[in-house]
């Protein structure tokens, strides 16, 4: 089971998909966490991936198979 | 005077769902479900350190509550005790010798300098907000991630500032 930590004003709320089963179901959480990373890096957010128990800043394509992921909200000075 | 207004609006809701128009956030939110997605509204018209006028004081309580389990899990056990115990984590510049940032939770950055290095900004606090409102912690563990995995970022955005101040885009 994936998930992507959507940071927002709410603490944050959670995407998960499930990469392991084969259903037009799970088949379809993992297109929307995609579009949704998508989405966020388009309107500027950073995008973390969980790398070895650790959180690490990524340009990488999407990883079904990613433990977890967190967008992180642009950012400006002032 | 029925027949003049029904077209308006509904020329008006199909501007707005175009999302032709900038769309404030508190609002906009409504539209996306169960999770909100921030990067698609404008929040500039927040007042500082708030989250909009949908948000009740507990809100705000559960917002700060799960910012800690984020921010927990984003930074890890051993600094988070590290930040527990000092009230700041450091990140070493990788662009500036001897240059350190001082993260501290809700703040600006503090630009430390080693005994003869020398900042590369005239003033020793560095202004740095999210684009869109955030529980402080959250923010806090994000700025982290950018101090250490993206300097050039952070360099190219931070306002330098004489003194220190709360941040205004966190909560």
């Amino acid at each position: 089971m994936g998930r992507i930590i959507v940071a927002n004003r709410r603490g944050h709320q959670l995407v998960e998909w499930d990469a392991d089963t084969d259903t037009e179901e799970a088949r379809e959480g993992i297109v929307e966490a995609e579009r949704i990373l998508r989405e966020a890096r388009d309107k500027g957010c950073a995008v973390s991936k969980k790398v070895g128990g650790q959180h690490v800043l990524d340009d990488g394509g999407f990883d079904p198979y990613a433990e977890e992921y967190q967008i992180i909200a642009p950012i400006a000075g002032g | 005077m029925v027949s003049f207004v029904e077209p308006l609006r509904a020329l008006w809701r199909r501007v707005t769902a175009w999302d032709l128009l900038p769309t404030p956030g508190p609002e906009g939110s409504l539209r996306d479900g169960p999770v909100e997605r921030p990067w698609r509204y404008y929040w500039d018209h927040l007042p500082k350190r708030t989250a909009g006028a949908d948000f009740s004081a507990r809100d705000y309580q559960q917002a700060r509550q799960r910012a800690e389990e984020v921010a927990r899990a984003t930074l890890g056990d051993e600094l988070w005790q590290q930040l527990m115990m000092d009230g700041h984590l450091d990140v070493p510049s990788h662009r500036y010798t001897g240059v350190t940032y001082r993260l501290r939770v809700g703040h600006r950055i503090e630009v430390v300098t080693a005994a003869g290095a020398r900042s590369p900004w005239p003033y020793a606090y560095l202004c740095i907000n999210p684009t869109y409102p955030l529980p402080e912690l959250e923010f806090f563990a994000q700025l982290y991630l950018y101090a250490r995995d993206r300097e050039d970022t952070l360099v190219r955005v931070a306002a330098p500032q004489p003194w220190d101040q709360r941040l205004g885009r966190t909560f």
